[in-house]
């Protein structure tokens, strides 16, 4: 066996770079989800997925380029490889077979991928089917729906959707059974208190029945403090705003003339 | 004495609910108030002034003392004021206008069955004399120097002539008094008289119908003025303090008025 030449020494290093990179990106998820209470924003989750996503191809890309030398290439240590305080990182490089976790990912992998190509040479969508290790079962078996089940959910489900819909009295933070179990208990993952508007609603009903005959209230929160403002002169029905400007009025009250 | 003051400018629709909200504001019915104005307008160089004339024996020394330092001060147009009643408008049978029963105030022209007549020899009059607004002051209130002496009552003019004072014109001011803590709130508008043939020279001997004078702003708006008077202006403290009442009031106001400092030359006092 030939001693690498220095190309194929950089082509190793280059791949060990961009799985560094995948695993770096993944564990700064994982901690992100792990540690951030509340949730941390739908758009920094979606931009860190797609790292991520950028990672594998990058790492598959790779693989794949240089496809040749790497299933050539053989592990073995040198004389001077510290095998005695080493021994757990030596079994790990002399491993020929995947672990055996490893080994159902790649299974379940494969099956997905397959079953998508499958599902996507024939036309169907393959954005419905379900893949079994989102639900947390060991071994895929998501099995994506016939043309004619989707056609029969899409007739289904708006009308039930409508009607389940109508059932409920919308408004307010809070579902009736959220409020039969304890708002307290709700966990909404939102940094900013949720109030139970139920109790005001009531009032608001009555103010909108005579809302002919009360006057136009602008309302708006007060800048920079909690609570409300009210803005009793920003509406009138007939307004006329002055002709002549404040400053004239002023001159002439001072010395008789206007200009 | 200093006056620090703030104005709004308040649209005719407005004037009634601002009444109210004041009414709330201050605790207190307004105080309607009427009051000729008449302005007078400096004629002569400072200094040539005697005060010996006809007209101010009436004065006593105190007033008289500090009416001679502010006439002679400088070239200045000046006020004298005179308060007067509804009852001195001449009655016609024209009710008087809807907007000036609504404070609540008798309405005397009616009730009144002895015709009460307007007696200008009786008329009491103030001078009120304002200097031009502090120039440079950062504080964003109006702030000048102002002061007021009682006159004898009846026909100013030759007093005031004496004093090298000659009359320019006159109006009438409507409006309600309320007081709020140190702050006297003023909501008020210019009444002008009827036209007449003849251009006045002089002040009326008599007032026409009330419902015969006409706003000075067509649209009828009001002018709200929120003023406190400081006794000493060189306090610095004090004068602050006034003008945080001041802001506090404006703050109080804010959804319903902006109160802001008037255009400085809009009350210049100066005679050119």
């Amino acid at each position: 066996m030939s001693t690498l030449s220095p190309d194929q020494i950089k082509v190793l290093e280059q791949s060990r770079q961009r799985l560094v990179q995948l695993t770096r990106s993944l564990a700064s998820l994982i901690s992100s989800l792990n540690q951030s209470d509340p949730l941390p924003q739908w758009s920094s989750l979606q931009s860190q997925a797609s790292i991520i996503s950028n990672n594998l191809i990058s790492v598959s890309d790779h693989l794949t380029d240089h496809r040749d030398l790497l299933t050539s290439l053989v592990a073995y240590p040198g004389p001077e490889y510290p095998s005695r305080t080493q021994a757990n990182t030596l079994e790990q490089l002399l491993r020929t077979k995947l672990d055996p976790r490893v080994e159902d990912w790649v299974a379940r992998g494969r099956t997905a991928g397959t079953e998508a190509a499958a599902v996507s040479t024939s036309g169907f969508n393959p954005a419905i089917s379900i893949p079994g290790s989102v639900a947390g079962h060991s071994t895929g078996t998501g099995r994506p729906l016939s043309e004619a089940q989707l056609a029969e959910l899409w007739e289904w489900a708006p009308i039930e959707a409508n009607q389940e819909a109508r059932r409920r009295n919308w408004g307010g933070n809070f579902t009736l059974e959220e409020r039969e179990q304890g708002i307290e208990n709700v966990v909404t993952g939102l940094k900013k208190e949720l109030e139970d508007d139920e109790g005001s609603s009531d009032e608001e009903d009555e103010d909108e029945e005579d809302g002919e005959e009360m006057d136009i209230v602008g309302v708006h929160r007060k800048s920079g403090g909690s609570g409300l403002e009210f803005d009793i002169a920003a509406h009138h029905a007939h307004a006329v705003q002055p002709v002549v400007p404040l400053g004239d009025i002023l001159r002439y009250m001072t010395t008789g003339r206007m200009s | 004495m200093h006056e620090l003051l703030l104005f709004a400018s308040v649209p005719v629709h407005q004037h009634h609910e601002l009444l109210q909200q004041l009414a709330g504001l201050t605790a207190m019915q307004p105080r309607h108030a009427l009051e000729r104005r008449l302005i007078f307008k400096a004629y002569r160089k400072p200094g040539l002034i005697t005060t010996r004339t006809g007209g101010s024996q009436d004065l006593q020394s105190g007033d008289l003392q500090r009416v001679n330092k502010l006439l002679n001060g400088g070239m200045f147009y000046t006020q004298v004021v005179g308060p007067v009643s509804e009852a001195d408008f001449k009655v016609s049978g024209v009710a008087p206008d809807a907007d000036t029963q609504m404070a609540g105030m008798e309405d005397d022209s009616k009730s009144a069955p002895t015709q009460h007549a307007y007696d200008y020899e009786q008329q009491p009059w103030k001078l009120e004399f304002r200097d031009i607004p502090e120039a440079g002051t950062r504080s964003a209130v109006t702030s000048r120097v102002m002061a007021s002496a009682s006159m004898p009552r009846g026909d100013i003019v030759p007093s005031m002539n004496a004093w090298g004072y000659s009359f320019v014109t006159e109006y009438v001011v409507e409006g309600d008094i309320f007081l709020h803590n140190d702050i006297t709130i003023f909501l008020h508008r210019v009444l002008h008289y009827p036209a007449s043939d003849q251009e006045s020279r002089e002040p009326r001997q008599s007032l026409p119908a009330f419902s015969e004078m006409t706003t000075l702003e067509k649209s009828g708006s009001y002018v709200l003025q929120a003023s406190i008077n400081v006794q000493d202006g060189s306090n610095q403290e004090t004068m602050k303090t006034a003008s945080q009442h001041l802001f506090g009031l404006r703050e109080q106001l804010k959804s319903a008025v902006k109160l802001e400092q008037a255009d400085r030359l809009s009350l210049d006092t100066r005679a050119k």
